[in-house]
């Protein structure tokens, strides 16, 4: 599964376009960052709604696939254009993170 | 952070690593006006207006091993998103203020947390650096002040484990006195 499955088959919405050909392995949920940033593994879907720059950086040290923010959370302007810079993919759906968790655990079995 | 009281260990071991020789934590807050602020000042090197600038930047970091820094960032955000504010400022060779202001009653409020092993913790760990720690709130004042804990320990060093046993107590008892029951 790739991030350019993801988006098709949840019909997400693309705020910055990372890398799209990488691989999804696995989905983590957080909202806390100091938490998220040592427990997120590499390779996941991360479903929060921080879309602050300090996200960007989290998704960069715990090398996500890609930053999914729930429940139509809006993404900052400052953390756009590090998104951008940093090639951070940053989708967006207005599911909340357990409903979107459920439909990507059935993609990934 | 889950306590701020991490973030201030976290503030701290940058006085320490800017070989700062006098470390002042105050942590002043009110019920009654509804602010919560924690303030670290030290003696150390102090940074250029740049360099300000770049610790809070997550994507920059003076560590070699990766290429983000998170701490003063998600200490910046704890304030920011209970609607207070946050500031640094420094001089080179003088030394730097990091201050956090929340607003208490914020529902992103994080706790405060067990600052008083943070303190200690601090103090034990580096016991050539003199710490000055203030708590007050809408009941009273207190502070624990290693200058003044040396000049009665004659030369015993402040990691002894009767001295800090004798700290930690302290800040218990005092806390106890302001806080009543409910330290956190």
């Amino acid at each position: 599964m790739t991030v350019q499955d993801l988006i098709e088959k949840l019909d997400l919405k693309v705020l910055v376009e990372g890398e799209l050909d990488r691989e999804v392995t696995d989905c983590y949920i957080g909202d806390l960052l100091s938490w998220v940033m040592g427990r997120a593994p590499a390779d996941s879907a991360w479903l929060t709604v921080m879309g602050n720059i300090n996200s960007i950086a989290v998704a960069t040290l715990a090398d996500t696939s890609c930053i999914i923010l729930v429940e139509n959370a809006a993404l900052d302007q400052e953390a756009k254009i590090k998104a951008d810079v940093h090639g951070v993919t940053i989708l967006q759906t207005e599911d909340n993170s357990y409903r979107l968790a459920v439909q990507i655990h059935e993609l990934l079995s | 952070m889950r306590e701020l009281s991490l973030n201030v260990m976290d503030v701290a071991q940058n006085s320490v690593r800017a070989e700062a020789t006098l470390v002042l934590i105050t942590v002043e807050e009110s019920d009654k006006d509804d602010f919560l602020t924690i303030t670290i000042k030290d003696n150390g090197c102090g940074m250029t207006e740049e360099q300000v600038q770049q610790v809070v930047d997550p994507f920059f970091t003076t560590r070699t091993t990766r290429k983000v820094g998170l701490g003063v960032p998600l200490f910046k955000m704890s304030a920011e998103q209970t609607g207070g504010s946050f500031s640094i400022t420094s001089e080179v060779g003088r030394g730097t203020q990091t201050q956090a202001r929340y607003v208490k009653s914020h529902v992103d409020m994080t706790p405060l947390g067990d600052i008083n092993s943070t303190v200690s913790i601090l103090i034990r760990c580096n016991p050539d650096i003199d710490f000055v720690f203030t708590r007050t709130n809408d009941n009273g004042t207190f502070t624990l002040d290693t200058r003044e804990l040396r000049e009665v320990l004659e030369g015993v060093s402040l990691d002894t484990p009767d001295v800090v046993e004798w700290i930690e107590q302290f800040l218990e008892e005092q806390t106890e006195n302001i806080c009543g029951g409910a330290k956190l």
